[in-house]
């Protein structure tokens, strides 16, 4: 439980930089555990570990991040289609070409990018294709909530 | 052999079949509705109908590609083709289609409850007054044996009907319309693409590289598309019902009186009430799909039913005059030669589920038989029966819109992928003099990015991660590009064509032992002669509105095969051309004022069989530039007006 919980983080940080999407924007999509074990099942899970492994050395150099992502991911024969499907699994979720469940269709990170919705879903309501898209900026920290009010019932 | 003897016997349960059932059975005639596709499409109650629209709209969720029949069940016994069985010719071995001609035909339709209004795009432009007269205007086709002006209060019902959203004072001759005449809802707000592209057009046609065609200035028009799905009420639209008026002989727009499913009768509306148009929401829930709510699939699937669909006609129609048959699928009328009557249609009916197989052939007969299959489909059941062909034309004249593709990226963010799938439209050349020579054409400005030509934004994303981008770039890129895809299709009118048929052969056959449709289809210079002209404008529009271009013609495959096998290459023409299918089926059984070179006449009854109707696109002696459902409704409500006149 406690390495597949590791495993699942490592999973999670390495697609931050995969996708040029932050963490709560990947959490948001609800698709997480669904696409980690979408890559434990459609994978040698040698593979798999080696390329966890791998990820979680480079997330140890930030500053190169990207360099190293490029040579020891996306470069390499060994790990450059399960990086590429992962990154398609994102932003499409598909895993080779197939659509991973209806959810994962709607997550895709690809209506993001492009300032729309998965067409059928999450609609924007009447007449708002008249106008640009609203951009939802990044969030600004906002002061943690004061002690929460007790509801009580008379 | 059944023993009810029904009034009128109406197969299939597309947009025409239901309208006609419904004004029938309102009528208080006793209908029997043969459906071929499966019982849980039509469900009339409103739970089952919800649980099983949500299962086709997770069907298209789930679907790879996602094209316009991916929602829908495709049945073994009553199979429908689909865009991704197109191949090179000939093709007898995928899909639906046996393709013997030339080009394959690349248009699709549904079998199967609600028809091919499950998928339609929903854009309802009437036909010009010239459509009807290609021959005496142009000297090329044939006339419809109606006007334009004779079709006109059928149009008005028909736009009642589906709950058209517009602005009819823009349409190309507005002045033709009834006087003062309005929507029954206003125009569908068009789409912040559309406002940039018309900026870009209008700049173009004001400015010192205007374009020209034989270096003459042309000066590009664009209209909001009307089109049926729900937007904001027209308080000033007065109609409420179409109703049958017995004195009058003939059907009429009411104002005062309305259909009351309750009563199953016409009630006259309260004098203290004042009447708006309501839009006719989901079939499971009237409150649902109001407004169209952008959800940017209008095809393959709307999921709030916000959209037209023939499934709501049907909600309309008296319950107790109705016996509606599903999965069962006509296959042939019975007749004693030319000239006589039908006395039966033959149906076969088929168990769905758990592996059981289970066949029977059903005999059912009326006063009176309506084809509303489809144009393919109601030539392949006459022509397995024998039937309506003394003048040898049925089937033949098949036609559709040519769609000349072209996709560029603007010079600023369009935001498309949102909003209804067209909006604004070219209309500026829909019927000028070239039409001697070659095809008119609308041209819809595409709101879905280059989805259909490309599959965007999947080929985006793919073809960036294939050059290994990655991270905040491969966003970046993504943002950069997919908000700037602009797609125009221009739909370029075929003319009729016997050769262009669809036939059957025996050695091809479904599970059901029903014919499959034999396909010979081509263009001719007539129409490729417009992909030039229209390419030459689309250039010059592209290149002084500082749109990039892309378009890109004769693509192949890993396998050196045409990507898209409709294509036209020198010697035929100067450039190589792609055309795609505008799904508009049309021609097969035309309508006319001989009957020696049509089969239906004006008021679509079959020359040959004065009991035997046919409704649908079939009927259509030529195209115009207009989506033809429409006008195919109208002609709709005009054949059921004969058929009440009759018994």
């Amino acid at each position: 439980m406690e390495a597949n919980n590791k495993n699942t983080k490592t999973f999670l940080q390495i697609s931050v930089h995969l996708t040029g999407y932050d963490e709560m924007d990947l959490l948001g999509t609800g698709m997480l555990e669904s696409y980690y074990d979408v890559v434990i099942h459609e994978n040698n899970l040698h593979l798999v570990s080696e390329f966890l492994t791998t990820s979680e050395k480079i997330l140890g150099d930030l500053p190169n991040i990207n360099d190293k992502i490029r040579q020891q991911l996306i470069d390499d024969v060994k790990f450059n289609s399960l990086t590429s499907n992962i990154i398609m699994m994102w932003y499409m979720g598909t895993w080779n070409g197939n659509v991973v469940s209806p959810q994962s269709y709607i997550q895709g990170l690809v209506w993001k990018a492009a300032d729309t919705h998965p067409p059928g879903a999450k609609q924007p309501g009447y007449g708002s294709w008249e106008n640009p898209p609203i951009t939802i900026h990044p969030p600004v920290a906002v002061k943690p909530a004061a002690k929460a009010e007790t509801l009580t019932t008379v | 052999m059944e023993n009810t003897e029904y009034d009128v016997i109406i197969v299939g349960s597309g947009i025409a079949g239901c309208v006609m059932a419904k004004t029938l059975t309102q009528a208080g005639k006793k209908v029997l509705l043969l459906e071929a596709g499966l019982s849980a499409g039509i469900n009339l109650d409103k739970n089952g109908n919800f649980y099983n629209y949500v299962d086709y709209l997770n069907t298209y969720y789930k679907a790879n590609a996602k094209v316009p029949n991916s929602p829908y069940p495709n049945i073994k016994d009553a199979p429908s083709p689909n865009v991704l069985d197109i191949q090179a010719t000939p093709s007898v071995d995928k899909g639906y289609y046996v393709q013997e001609g030339e080009l394959p035909f690349a248009s699709d339709f549904l079998r199967g409850p609600g028809g091919t209004t499950l998928h339609w795009l929903g854009s309802t432009p009437r036909m010009l007054p010239n459509d009807f007269q290609m021959k005496t205007n142009y000297n090329v086709a044939v006339d419809w044996p109606i006007t334009y002006n004779e079709l006109v209060p059928y149009y008005e019902m028909a736009e009642l009907e589906i709950g058209v959203a517009g602005d009819a004072s823009v349409q190309p001759n507005a002045n033709e319309y009834t006087k003062g005449y309005e929507f029954p809802m206003k125009k569908i707000p068009q789409s912040y693409l559309d406002q940039k592209f018309m900026a870009l057009v209008d700049k173009v046609n004001k400015g010192e590289h205007p374009v020209q065609i034989d270096k003459k200035k042309v000066t590009i028009g664009l209209t909001s598309t009307p089109q049926g799905r729900n937007a904001v009420p027209n308080e000033k639209y007065p109609y409420i019902d179409v109703m049958w008026n017995a004195e009058q002989q003939k059907l009429v727009m009411t104002k005062h009186m309305y259909w009351s499913g309750k009563d199953r009768a016409f009630k006259e509306l309260d004098k203290k009430e004042k009447y708006q148009y309501l839009p006719v929401g989901a079939v499971w829930d009237p409150n649902t799909g109001q407004r169209c709510e952008g959800n940017a699939s209008c095809v393959p699937i709307c999921p709030v039913q916000a959209k037209y669909n023939a499934l709501k006609s049907l909600a309309k129609a008296d319950e107790s005059k109705l016996t509606i048959k599903t999965q069962s699928v006509a296959s042939k009328v019975l007749h004693n030669g030319e000239k006589t009557q039908i006395t039966g249609v033959v149906y076969k009916t088929y168990a769905f589920g758990d592996d059981a197989i289970e066949y029977k052939e059903v005999i059912a007969t009326a006063k009176i038989y309506v084809l509303a299959a489809n144009a393919i489909e109601n030539a392949k059941i006459l022509l397995a029966s024998e039937a309506a062909n003394s003048s040898k034309q049925v089937g033949c004249n098949l036609m559709d819109h040519l769609c000349l593709l072209t996709w560029g990226l603007l010079p600023e963010k369009g935001y498309p992928f949102r909003g209804p799938g067209s909006t604004t439209n070219i209309s500026s050349f829909r019927d000028t003099d070239t039409r001697k020579d070659h095809s008119a054409w609308i041209c819809p400005v595409d709101n879905w990015g280059w989805g259909w030509p490309k599959f965007s934004p999947g080929s985006d994303v793919q073809d960036a991660v294939k050059e290994k981008k990655f991270g905040k770039e491969l966003r970046n890129h993504l943002s950069d590009v997919l908000p700037r895809q602009l797609l125009l299709h221009y739909e370029c009118e075929q003319l009729p064509n016997k050769d262009n048929r669809v036939s059957i052969k025996d050695e091809y056959r479904d599970a059901l032992g029903n014919h499959r449709p034999v396909i010979k289809y081509n263009v001719s210079d007539y129409e490729i002669k417009a992909f030039a002209a229209a390419k030459a404008i689309n250039d010059q529009l592209f290149k002084a509105a500082g749109i990039k271009d892309f378009t890109k013609y004769g693509e192949k495959d890993e396998n050196g095969k045409f990507k898209n096998p409709d294509i036209v290459t020198p010697p035929r023409s100067k450039e190589i051309y792609n055309f795609w299918g505008a799904g508009h089926i049309v021609g097969t059984h035309r309508m006319g004022k001989d009957a020696d070179k049509s089969v239906v006449d004006k008021n679509l009854c079959t020359w040959d069989h004065n009991n035997l109707y046919l409704v649908g696109c079939g009927n259509m002696p030529t195209l115009g530039t207009s989506n033809p459902t429409l006008t195919m409704l109208a002609l709709t409500f005009k054949a059921a007006e004969a058929i009440l006149k009759k018994i």
